[in-house]
């Protein structure tokens, strides 16, 4: 099918957008632009339209993707152009390809790297919350309760957890970078992994914000950038 | 973020649906405040899904942002998780543009739509740092004004509201406007500019006019404390809606509200004439827009919005004139572009096969009738000019073009009510469901759904029935119990509503400035959000009305005499009380009266000199 993968930014001003109405924003958006979107058949249509991976209430990005069908050819340049003049303060295009692929870009995600910005106010030494760190990470599994519709069940999270490192501070805020397992079939979200985390170290730390830095999709093993143009055509990496 | 207070992440991240308080919507409008000399915060007195659904607010934010000198923001009751946090960090009620403190306001302006929204306005001002008193508002404080259907009767909020506007508010927001750029310039007292606005046809100050009472508690006489006041406040209303403004461009939010679409505002006021109906009387005379503009209008909204749906707003959009051309123009525009026609509030009896399936194409939903009593006799009593074989026919229509589902609203507790009037509506219920099940199975749609739903009649200023007592709420519940078990079939739910909040907004429907004590009484006690189900706090309200001396059944429950002066009697909403008492007096005999395009009744609001009142005679 004609499609178009794009990659945009979740800013601070529509951070508090909900995964549901983000994807409304983006219908309405895609018909002020007036583009050749396809739409589904039946008494209610809607546009033939993906997104990645959900992101939680609250949380901002750099890296976001969609995947739209389209009714009639449009140059990527065209579509992302007329797309950002139609779209709200805090969403932007950044890189429209086309898509030649049937995978789409929901079903391709297996991992996401975070920014996870704390605040350590009793403990403002890095070697503190480093030396934390390392303990949380070293542990021979790390369980939580996790909630699904029915039930509460224990979950190692531990090898969800591909990277975890103390990255900047400034005045008592931490940044934690993280590479999680991310998409259908694994998925831990940042916000459970700083619960967890926040278990063991006890009272005196605060969550302040999350980033999601990145999106990627596995191929033969090796992560890749979801505009990659390899994962675009669908072809296997030539060896 | 741009929020230049404090409300951080933080306490955005503890409360519920946070969209609410953040602004930055599609077609937002954001000024610089140092090009501005006027400030207006819009205030809804209700959440943000309740307050964004009303098209009097779209409509009046982008008329008073279509000028230079003036900026418009909308404010909206927070919901209760997130005043708690407010109050807890000393933020003060703000606008969402700027997300500045509403105090530093020159006006606000508060919609008045349903009374059980009063104490969200106390709330509000209290929230916002505003004295709740206007007599106790000094120089460095907004202006708080009301508009909207409650205000023709403001007495309730008469020590809370500095000035009412009256009717439709296009045109005298813009000569208060107007007059207050001079004011403020001239730095005059706040008097000062009351004075030179209560001129203005519409505007009401009611801190200009005396109340005096009989012994028995009724009122003597309302008069205006100086001769140059009127003795009357005549409502304003706009001749021509053909060239009344109309924004092009609407606000999308990112959250869903309850009214999520586009508004096309037909015609206002309506010819019916329901007795118990008050928007049928106080929006009178009726004027149209013309189908061709409507088309146009919807065109634009469209474009500047992306909208997926559309829908007709006015009160009883089947008795619109040009309703099959505009519907026909509409489909025909808005199916490319993959936009639905909603098509609300039609009348059973104008009820047009033709139309149904025409917004069928598009998509198809639930369909709601409005029989409101259950037998003819009382229909009659009401002027609902409905007949039990009107509605059969439409749902037989219905059912046989592939509707299932199936709405019905009733009233109980109407003047001259009986139980074999109200077993009528179990039996209307069932011949709903027996007609469906007259059409053969493969010719009707799946999953027959009839749902009857039942409110309690609240009598209302400016109808026939503002004489009237409303049933105690023992009365009410009786009846609803005695409907409830004469409805049999599984096909059908019943519905009510709690009586106790129709006492109530009966008390203050038809309020004096007595009332307005309670008001402020039962939001020192925590009532606030009253028609949200779970904080709605009856024993609280009884225990105001206690504290406050004020028999809350002298309002509800009481039968006025003919020749009693209201609350209200110095409100001119272009209907005289002669006809209203000669409706009164038909309702009891069960005449019926006709529309307005049959024939005029001679209700008053012909002085309006509106197109409809002069071809009538």
């Amino acid at each position: 099918m004609n499609g178009l993968r794009v990659k945009f930014i979740r800013g601070e001003e529509v951070k508090y957008i909900s995964h549901l109405d983000l994807m409304k924003v983006f219908e309405r958006a895609l018909r002020r632009a007036r583009l050749p979107v396809a739409y589904s058949k039946g008494f209610n249509p809607h546009p033939e339209m993906v997104f990645g991976l959900p992101l939680s209430v609250g949380v901002t990005s750099e890296a976001e993707y969609a995947d739209f069908g389209l009714e009639e050819t449009i140059r990527p340049a065209d579509f992302m152009r007329r797309l950002n003049s139609q779209l709200p303060a805090g969403l932007k295009v950044l890189d429209a390809k086309k898509k030649i692929t049937k995978d789409n870009i929901m079903a391709s995600i297996t991992m996401a790297s975070y920014r996870i910005m704390i605040s350590a106010e009793e403990h403002r030494e890095r070697e503190f919350l480093q030396e934390k760190l390392k303990e949380f990470i070293e542990r021979p599994a790390i369980i939580v309760k996790k909630e699904t519709k029915s039930k509460v069940r224990d979950v190692d999270i531990k090898p969800m957890i591909h990277q975890l490192c103390l990255g900047d501070s400034k005045e008592g805020i931490f940044t934690v970078n993280s590479l999680l397992s991310a998409g259908s079939s694994e998925n831990l979200k940042p916000e459970l992994l700083y619960d967890a985390f926040a278990d063991t170290f006890g009272h005196g730390i605060k969550l302040k914000a999350i980033h999601r830095t990145g999106l990627f999709v596995n191929r033969n093993g090796v992560m890749v950038d979801p505009m990659d143009d390899a994962v675009l055509e669908g072809m296997n990496p030539k060896r | 973020m741009t929020m230049n207070n404090r409300i951080n992440d933080d306490i955005l991240r503890s409360v519920e649906k946070p969209a609410r308080y953040t602004g930055n919507e599609w077609n937002v409008v954001q000024k610089d405040v140092n090009d501005i000399k006027i400030r207006f915060a819009f205030c809804f007195p209700d959440v943000y899904e309740v307050g964004m659904s009303h098209l009097g607010m779209r409509i009046l934010y982008h008329l008073i942002n279509e000028r230079e000198d003036s900026w418009c923001e909308r404010v909206f009751a927070p919901w209760v998780d997130m005043e708690e946090k407010m109050r807890e960090n000393g933020i003060p009620l703000f606008a969402l543009e700027s997300h500045d403190p509403v105090n530093i306001f020159d006006f606000i302006g508060f919609s008045l739509q349903y009374e059980m929204s009063y104490t969200n306005i106390i709330n509000m001002l209290d929230l916002a740092g505003i004295p709740i008193r206007t007599a106790d508002r000094a120089e460095e404080h907004p202006f708080v004004c009301a508009g909207g259907p409650c205000s023709c009767n403001p007495e309730p909020l008469a020590e809370i509201i500095d000035f009412f506007i009256l009717g439709e508010a296009e045109e005298v927001i813009n000569e208060v406007l107007d007059i207050y750029k001079g004011w403020k310039e001239n730095g005059a007292s706040r008097e000062d500019f009351l004075d030179k606005i209560s001129s203005v046809e519409g505007v009401y100050v009611p801190g200009f006019y005396d109340v005096q009472y009989n012994g028995d508690g009724t009122v003597k006489a309302v008069a205006p404390i100086k001769d140059k006041y009127p003795r009357k406040v005549r409502k304003r209303i706009v001749k021509d809606l053909d060239n009344v403004y109309y924004p092009e461009k609407v606000i999308v939010p990112f959250t869903d509200i309850v009214h999520n679409r586009l508004m096309l505002e037909l015609f206002r006021g309506c010819i019916r004439g329901c007795r118990f109906c008050q928007a049928g009387f106080i929006y009178r005379p009726v004027r149209e827009k013309n189908p061709e503009k409507l088309v146009e209008y919807a065109k634009k909204l469209e474009e500047s919005t992306g909208y997926e749906e559309i829908s007709l707003a006015s009160l009883s959009t089947s008795d619109y004139t040009g309703l099959g051309e505009l519907t026909e123009q509409l489909i025909e525009e808005m199916e490319p572009r993959k936009v639905n026609l909603a098509l609300p509030s039609l009348r059973v009896d104008s009820f047009s096969l033709n139309l149904m399936e025409k917004a069928q194409k598009v998509r198809k939903s639930g369909l709601t009738f409005a029989p409101e009593a259950g037998t003819q006799r009382l229909r009659d009593v009401i002027n609902k000019g409905v007949t039990e074989e009107d509605l059969i026919n439409s749902v037989t229509i219905a059912f046989e073009g592939g509707w299932s589902t199936v709405k019905l609203y009733f009233m109980l507790g109407l003047p001259t009510e009986t139980f074999e009037d109200i077993a009528g509506i179990a039996d209307l219920g069932k011949k709903v469901v027996d007609a469906y099940m007259s059409i053969p199975k493969e010719k009707r749609g799946k999953g027959l759904k009839v749902t009857v739903s039942t409110s309690s009649f609240v009598p209302k200023p400016f109808t026939p029935f503002q004489w009237e007592a409303q049933d105690t709420i023992e009365m009410l519940m009786e009846k609803q119990r005695f409907l409830k078990d004469k409805i049999k079939s599984r096909y059908i739910t019943y519905n009510w509503h709690e009586p106790e909040l129709s006492f109530l907004e009966a008390v203050f429907a038809r309020g004096d400035r007595k009332t307005g004590d309670v008001l402020i009484k039962a939001w020192e006690k925590g009532c606030k959000f009253d028609s949200w189900g779970d904080h709605f706090k009856f024993e609280k309200w009884m225990e105001a009305f206690n504290e406050c001396g004020v028999d809350p059944a002298f309002y509800a429950n009481r039968k006025r005499s003919s020749d009693e002066v209201f609350p209200w009697d110095h409100i001119d909403m272009g209907i005289s009380k002669k006809f209203l008492l000669k409706e009164n007096e038909r309702a009891y005999k069960g005449e019926l009266t006709s529309n307005c395009r049959v024939g005029c009744s001679g209700c008053g609001a012909a002085a309006f000199g509106s197109s409809i009142c002069i071809e009538g005679d």
